[in-house]
């Protein structure tokens, strides 16, 4: 599957517990070219439990993670 | 107040035990701090969703095998996510649980519940590979009959988990893939000269649901229940 076929109605899901990032906002700021968030450039390096998802939606979404 | 936070806790429940959940540890009979809010929902071995249920917060110790229904015939993998009030724990809520399989004369077991997402929050600047974890076994007594438990609590990802068995002399290894939601019970057997297991270790791509198990091997009964350590402080 695609990230980019999850319904805009799963926007609130939340993605990373730790920095409290959501679907719709990781979502918008790749549309935007904003990610990484101020605030999230830690999303998937704290417990990292989400970090699968992350780079499914990053990849998905267009976003480009940082070191 | 800094808005709500969430903590996404996960657990085994396996039919005929009786299975209480403290949803918020409190420290001393004054203590009545509650959740905003906490989401049950359960999956079978395959990933398929097989129950949900909204938990009432103001209780502070609920019901596994209650919330989740008729009894199941199989291990189901548990998944809690709690929403909280960060100013009301700073750190983070912490569930314990208490199981006991119906009829057994053993003592309940008594175990904190595997915090697999959100177990790190930012604010509080830890920094550690969750991922790679480890269980060292207790050399006193008869050795239990130890399997590892595992869970995928993703929503896309599959994982592929490696499982290290260490022996007094040599080691097995052991590999499995868990897509999303689904989990998998790894056995942990003596060696081929009987040896004992020492420790286990886990790696995965990301955090899992991990515990490791001891069974009395005449009864089945649980005498172990306890998630794995980080493997590098």
């Amino acid at each position: 599957m695609s990230a980019t076929d999850i319904p805009r109605t799963l926007d609130a899901v939340l993605l990373c517990y730790c920095t409290d990032l959501t679907l719709g906002a990781l979502r918008e700021a790749c549309r935007e070219g904003r990610w990484p968030l101020p605030g999230k450039e830690r999303t998937g390096k704290l417990c990292t439990g989400c970090q699968g998802d992350l780079a499914i939606c990053l990849r998905d979404f267009g976003g480009r993670d940082v070191e | 107040m800094m808005g709500s936070s969430g903590l996404l806790s996960a657990t085994f429940h396996e039919p005929g035990h009786r299975h209480l959940l403290e949803l918020v540890h409190q420290r001393d009979l004054d203590a009545r701090r509650h959740l905003d809010s906490l989401e049950l929902t359960a999956y079978d071995a395959a990933g398929t969703l097989r129950r949900t249920a909204a938990v009432d917060t103001r209780r502070g110790v609920v019901d596994l095998a209650e919330l989740l229904g008729p009894p199941a015939r199989e291990r189901l993998l548990v998944l809690l996510d709690a929403r909280y009030d960060p100013a009301i724990f700073p750190y983070r809520p912490h569930h314990y649980a208490y199981l006991h399989r119906r009829g057994s004369p053993r003592p309940p077991l008594y175990y904190a519940v595997n915090a697999t997402l959100g177990g790190v929050p930012d604010r509080i600047g830890a920094s550690r590979f969750n991922h790679f974890e480890t269980y060292l076994f207790l050399r006193r007594g008869v050795a239990p009959r130890a399997a590892l438990l595992l869970g995928n609590p993703s929503r896309f990802a599959t994982a592929r988990a490696e499982v290290t068995i260490h022996y007094d002399a040599g080691r097995v290894e052991r590999t499995v893939e868990l897509p999303p939601k689904s989990h998998a019970e790894v056995a942990l057997p003596p060696a081929e000269d009987g040896g004992r297991v020492g420790r286990v270790e886990l790696k995965a791509p990301f955090r899992l649901t991990s515990y490791v198990t001891g069974r009395d091997a005449g009864t089945g009964d649980l005498v172990l229940f306890d998630h794995l350590f980080t493997y590098f402080r």
